[in-house]
């Protein structure tokens, strides 16, 4: 049974793998009227070892992911009130909708226009649309945010 | 919006090179942004270190072990360097 495993286990990232680790207390162990007791004069330390047990979906990725691209409806209008079912069209084609907000989207359509002024030998060109991309990508970010400054004026501040 | 409103935004006409290009754009956003965040669980088998990351992960936010004994998934610490190894039973 896995106790703890925020402390007792670790992973190591290996190329597209990951590397999953389990600390013990290690030391020679003997069995003295049904408990478990480490011998004197032996080197108990904390040891790495591979997983010790199975355990049914025991591993957890999260992460972002490449889902759905393309979508047979607008994902940003809904449908009678309620959130619209996202489903992938088959195939993809010019009436598919992008899977992203419209501030997103207006981004795809800058990021595009670099890719065609990259393509020409535009490079001045493309940097600005990356610009652009790239703002409108933040723009969409800060939209979920909220967030306040606030400064303290001195007491002889001119008002 | 549809991808022929974006082609015609882009003053383009090539459908499979902007559908490629829309995939690159996507692709960029999910890395740098939390935009389309999942989970997949795996199993985890007695001896296995080695365990494949998902085929359409693009950026890893955390990984964690499932604790039997209160069944909560906790988030584990990466190592970050090579541990000491005494007894391989798998080199590789």
């Amino acid at each position: 049974m896995s106790y703890d495993t925020h402390r007792t286990w670790y992973y190591q990232i290996v190329g597209r793998n990951i590397h999953l680790w389990q600390l013990v207390d290690s030391g020679r162990t003997d069995t003295v009227s049904g408990y478990k007791i480490f011998l004197p004069g032996e080197v108990y330390s904390k040891t790495l070892v591979y997983p010790d047990e199975s355990i049914t979906d025991g591993l957890r990725f999260e992460g972002t992911a490449f889902i759905k691209p393309f979508v047979t409806v607008d994902p940003n209008e809904l449908d009678s009130g309620s959130n619209p079912t996202l489903n992938e069209p088959s195939p993809v084609d010019e009436t598919s909708h992008v899977n992203l907000s419209r501030m997103q989207s207006l981004a795809v359509v800058d990021y595009i226009k670099a890719m065609i002024a990259d393509s020409n030998g535009n490079l001045d060109v493309k940097e600005y649309y990356m610009k652009e991309f790239w703002q409108k990508v933040s723009d969409h970010a800060n939209n979920r945010r909220k967030t306040s400054l606030s400064s303290v004026s001195s007491p002889f501040a001119i008002r | 919006m549809t991808i022929q409103e974006i082609m015609e935004r882009a003053g383009t006409k090539d459908t499979t090179l902007v559908i490629a290009w829309i995939k690159d754009a996507v692709n960029l956003i999910q890395s740098n942004q939390n935009d389309n965040v999942t989970t997949w669980k795996e199993n985890i088998v007695d001896g296995t270190r080695e365990y494949a990351f998902p085929a359409n992960l693009i950026k890893l936010r955390n990984i964690s072990i499932l604790d039997t004994g209160d069944n909560k998934y906790k988030k584990i610490k990466r190592l970050l360097n090579d541990p000491t190894i005494t007894e391989d039973t798998d080199p590789e």
